[in-house]
Formats: C-alpha cells, structure tokens, sequence
C-alpha cells in the first residue's frame, strides 16, 4: 500500500517538475476543452490561431497544455485544479462546465480566466472577476430572416432542446420572442436525455411543423443524423445553428463561425498574457458577424430554390 | 515542489469529498449487498438544494444538514418502493434516481452558479476566523478533512450499536435477522436513507466547492462510488482491522490520484479515461497479487 502510493506520488513529481521547466518570460496556457466536439475543436484552432495572429509564437511566447474532460464536471474540475497547481498564467476554458470548473480552481491564486462558447457569460456568473471571454449566442434573428426567405409560407418552426441546457433555455425563449415578428409561431418539444430526441422529433413531425430549426444542443446535435433521416422521410427541412450542422445536411443556417470565434478570444487572451489589458477590466464579447451556410444538395432534395438575395452571400456547406 | 504540493492537496480534497459518497455506497453495496441507484440522482440533489440555500442568503452551514435530510428523502423513497411496493432492488434506485432528475431540476431551476461574493463553507466567517490566514486551498483541505473524519468515527460508532449491527447482519445472513423477530425491510430502508444522506452531504460539498450546481453532475457517480469501494477494500483485504471506510476513504482519494495522474502525463487528451483504467486495473491485481502471496506464506508458515 505504502509503495503503491510512493509510486503514485513519484511518478507525478517526475511528470510535474518536468512539465515546470521552462523560462520565465514564456507564458503557459491550460486550455480545457469539456469535451471533444466540432464546435469545440474550431474554437480551440481558432484560439491558437488568434494568438499567432497576434504576433505570439508557441515555445517562444507561450506553451499549451490542453485538456478535454471528456463531458465529465468531475473531470474538468481536476484538469483546472492541475492547471492551478502548475501555476499556469492563463486558463483557457471552452464550453460552460470547464469554465465554472476553471473559475473556482483560479479563485484561489487569482489566474486570469478566459472562456469560448458560452452563450450567456452573465447567467453563467462569468461577468465579473478576473475572467472574460467570447460567447456564442446565437442569431436568432438572423436564422427567423433565413427560414422567412427560403420558405416563405411556413408558419410553424419546430425546435427541440435539452430541457436542462440553460444555453438552450435562452435561445428559446428568445426563439418565441421574436418568431412573432416574422410571422412564425414555435412548437417547441424539451427532452431530459439524448435517447429521448428521436421520440420527440417523431412528435414534432406529427404536430405538422413546417420546418424544424436546431440550437446548438449537445443531446439534440448529436443525434442529429438520426433527426435527418425522419425529416427527410417526412419531407420537412432542418436548419442547422452552425456550418457543422449544415455539413451533416442540414438545408441551411445562420450561423457564427466557431473557428473566428475561438480567434476572437486568442486575440483577447495574447493582450492578457502580453500584460496589455488585465482579464478583470475587459469586458465579454460576443461575435455579431454571422454566415449563410447551406447545402444545396439538401436544398434541393427539399425543393427548395436559394432566393436570389442570397446567392451572393451563402457559403456552400456540403461535404461532398 | 510547490506544484506537486498543490496538486496532492487538491486531488486529496477532491477524495475527501468524494469519499462521502463513497461511505453512501460502501453501506449499500458492500454492507446491504443492495445495488443502489439513486446515488446518481440523490448526489445531484444535494448539490441543488444547497444551490438554491446558497442564492437565497442562507448560512452556507445550514446547506449541509438540509441536504443530508433531502438525500435522506430519496433514500426512504427507493426504499420504500423496494420493501412496500416490492420492486426490485435495482429497479427502485432507477425510478427514484429518474424522479430526481426533473425534481432536481425543480428545485434549482436550471443549473446554477453561486457568486464569488457568497460564502461557501470555506470561505464563511466561521473558518476564515481560524483559518483566514491559510490559502484557499489549504482551507478546502481541513475544512473537507475534518467533516469526512466526524462522519466517518459517527459512522463507525454507529455500525457498532445494536441498528448498526443489524444492518450488517441482512447483509451477511438475512435469515438470522428474521430469526431475531426483527424485519429486515425496516432496516434495509434505515441503510439506505444513511446512504443517501451522505450521498446528497457530498453532492453538497462539491456544490460549494465548484460554486455551481449541474443537472448532469450525478451522471456516473454510481460507477466511481462502486469502484472506490472495490479498489479500497481489495487494497486492505489483508487487513482484518481496517475499517470498511477507511477502505472507501482510500480507495475514493486512490480513484482521485489516478486521475490526476492521468492528467498529469499530458497523453493526448482522449486517452483519459482509457489510463483511468489501466491504473485501476494495475491497483486491482496488485492487490490480488499481495493476497495470494499472503496465503501462501501463510500456508508454508
């Protein structure tokens, strides 16, 4: 027992004093990642790729640590601690559950916390301290005004959504909000697990809706080949939230650009690690900028022609 | 060596929470020899409770008996629905731990962060009054370790007192606690709401730990409960006098420092859960292999 736990204890002192050595002058950067998904993933490349625009080198102005919690708070929670404990000089946390996680364990040492893809920092509690960040809200707007230009006689716009995601919560609020401008109304079906998303869109497809529109919900997203394959089958079209969901064959969406986004924040954070700004003075952004994407191999299947408007402007998603 | 230091603190205090849940299911699993879900649905409670305490104003020390009375509550639940009803074991802990993910979400809402400007136990004026000179950390470590040693001396006061025993009897020998006239129901149910109560008390610890309750935070604590027993009972399976929960204390904090490892080894990151494994399963043959070379000394002895 005692060896086992001198091992233990050895073998994470050989990792960690290898893993400190490093010159002064040169920033470390944790970044946990909650889990392996494309959004994610393009925040992370764009993050890395926000720093280079900056003018930062990695080995030469800063190192990356990453981490991914595999969608486990308990594990996020010992990937920011460990990051605390290596002293890191700036957490990048990407998704809520890493960034709560990466918040408590920089309270106490005071590191500077910067976040990507959260889509409400101040529901979240991110909106004071020594953290800041991006977040991913969603345009809806902008997806109402696409859904109106391609289909304009629908009336009713399906929604499915995690009833326990507060991401999802707030996008639909905001959905039934602002339907009404545009002469939609929402029918929208709240599930508690993934396994439930097939049911409920079996019964979105029944009550009749015209199209359906996704969130960026995790449990909806990741079924969303399933989803595809009912409403192709029913002849109703889905609009994605990002240009992922278009390449799985969404028709089209209103989407940020994930990747730009994670680049925002690089940006932010090399200002932090260059000492320019200080994370408790700047202030959260959110990306105002969106894209059409769409996938005109799913449009067509749909029979739905691309108005002229916004043939200038879409970017072909498909991945084929 | 200070990062090191702060790494075996933090991962230590991350286990003592933790081990809480793992006394919950060392009394279930091992004494009850009753496979309990409700852990996955009555930890998250805890933490929702205490959530909705803490935005309130409430004292942060008044979150922890509540909570132990609400996870006390789904525990009387799932037993009742087991002796009452006669619902199979396994069945009742997966009605009531479904039940508590919408009643879960009922009592906070949504998931829930508490600010920094709202104590926590480990920053209340109480602590910080013996404390306040200490790091945070520091404070999380002898707050969490002086909560776990008073519920683990309580816990093993009680499993010697005339209920304790009987509760390890209907474990054992079910039939001896029905020749003794006592209902073995009764006391399957009195298990399972200790159980649940310290399940909901770590659930609660971890809430003001995080400052953040999550609807999906209970999802798998069943499995890491299930493996700290086993990894702590198999590690002192030679050691008559050990306590079983000295056993689960270890064998969460061990689960905890495997992670950490885990990290540590800076391996791509999708491979975690894969070394979690690999180290428990290392951990479990050990302790296999120092069992049968005790017997055979024992043998030519």
């Amino acid at each position: 027992m005692k060896k086992l736990l001198a091992v233990l204890i050895m073998a994470t002192l050989a990792i960690s004093t290898a893993s400190c050595a490093g010159k002064d002058d040169v920033k470390s950067i944790g970044i946990s990642q909650f889990g392996e998904h494309a959004s994610l993933d393009n925040c992370r490349e764009g993050f890395l790729q926000g720093l280079a625009d900056a003018g930062l080198k990695e080995e030469e102005d800063f190192t990356i640590s990453y981490q991914n919690a595999g969608f486990d708070t308990a594990i996020a929670t010992q990937i920011a601690q460990n990051f605390s404990a290596n002293n890191v000089d700036l957490m990048c946390a990407i998704a809520t559950p890493s960034a709560t996680a990466a918040f408590a364990a920089a309270e106490d040492k005071d590191i500077p916390v910067i976040f990507t893809a959260i889509t409400d920092p101040v529901e979240a509690g991110l909106d004071s301290g020594n953290v800041t960040g991006t977040s991913d809200k969603l345009p809806v707007e902008a997806q109402l005004e696409l859904i109106r230009s391609m289909q304009p006689d629908a009336s009713t716009i399906g929604i499915l959504y995690t009833t326990s995601e507060p991401n999802s919560v707030s996008a639909i609020a905001e959905y039934e909000a602002k339907a009404g401008d545009f002469g939609f109304s929402i029918e929208a079906i709240g599930v508690t697990a993934q396994s439930e998303v097939t049911l409920a869109a079996d019964s979105l497809i029944a009550k009749n809706v015209d199209c359906f529109s996704n969130l960026t919900d995790n449990n909806v997203v990741g079924v969303l080949p399933s989803i595809l394959e009912k409403t192709n089958a029913a002849g109703i079209p889905v609009y994605g939230s990002e240009v992922e969901q278009v390449k799985k064959g969404c028709v089209a969406a209103a989407g940020i650009d994930y990747f730009r986004l994670g680049q925002k924040t690089g940006l932010m954070a090399a200002k932090i690690i260059t000492g320019e700004a200080e994370a408790s003075e700047m202030k959260y952004e959110t990306i105002s900028e969106y894209s059409i994407y769409i996938n005109s191999q799913a449009l067509e299947e749909m029979s739905i022609t691309l108005p002229d408007d916004l043939t200038g402007q879409a970017i072909e998603s498909s991945e084929n | 060596m200070n990062v090191l230091l702060d790494l075996i603190i933090s991962t230590s205090t991350q286990g003592l929470i933790y081990a809480l849940l793992s006394f919950g299911v060392y009394i279930t699993y091992k004494i009850l020899d009753f496979p309990d879900l409700t852990v996955d649905g009555s930890f998250p409670l805890g933490a929702a409770v205490t959530a909705v305490m803490m935005t309130n104003g409430s004292n942060p020390w008044l979150t922890l008996p509540v909570s132990m009375a609400a996870g006390a509550l789904a525990g009387l639940t799932t037993g009742l629905i087991h002796v009452k009803l006669k619902v199979r074991d396994l069945l009742a802990g997966i009605i009531t731990m479904t039940a508590l993910f919408s009643i879960n979400l009922q009592i906070a809402g949504s998931n829930l962060i508490i600010n920094r400007d709202v104590d926590t136990i480990f920053t209340s004026a109480f602590v910080t009054s013996f404390l306040g000179s200490s790091s945070l950390i520091y404070r999380k470590l002898i707050v969490s370790l002086l909560i776990v040693i008073m519920v683990k001396v309580l816990l093993d006061l009680y499993f010697m007192t005339k209920s304790g025993l009987l509760l390890r009897a209907v474990g054992d020998n079910s039939v001896l606690v029905t020749s003794l006239a006592k209902d073995k129901g009764t006391v399957k149910i009195i298990g399972l709401v200790i159980s649940n109560a310290l399940v909901a008390l770590s659930g609660s610890i971890v809430c003001h730990e995080q400052r953040a309750f999550s609807s999906t935070m209970g999802t798998g604590q069943v499995v890491f409960g299930l493996a700290t027993v086993i990894i702590g009972t198999t590690i002192f399976q030679k050691f008559d006098s050990v306590h079983g929960t000295t056993a689960a204390l270890i064998g969460s904090i061990i689960y905890k420092a495997c992670m950490q490892l885990a990290i540590s080894l800076g391996l791509p990151a999708n491979l975690l859960k894969l070394i979690t494994a690999v180290l428990f399963l290392a951990i479990l043959v050990f302790g296999n292999y120092q069992k049968r070379h005790n017997a055979t000394l024992k043998q030519k002895g």
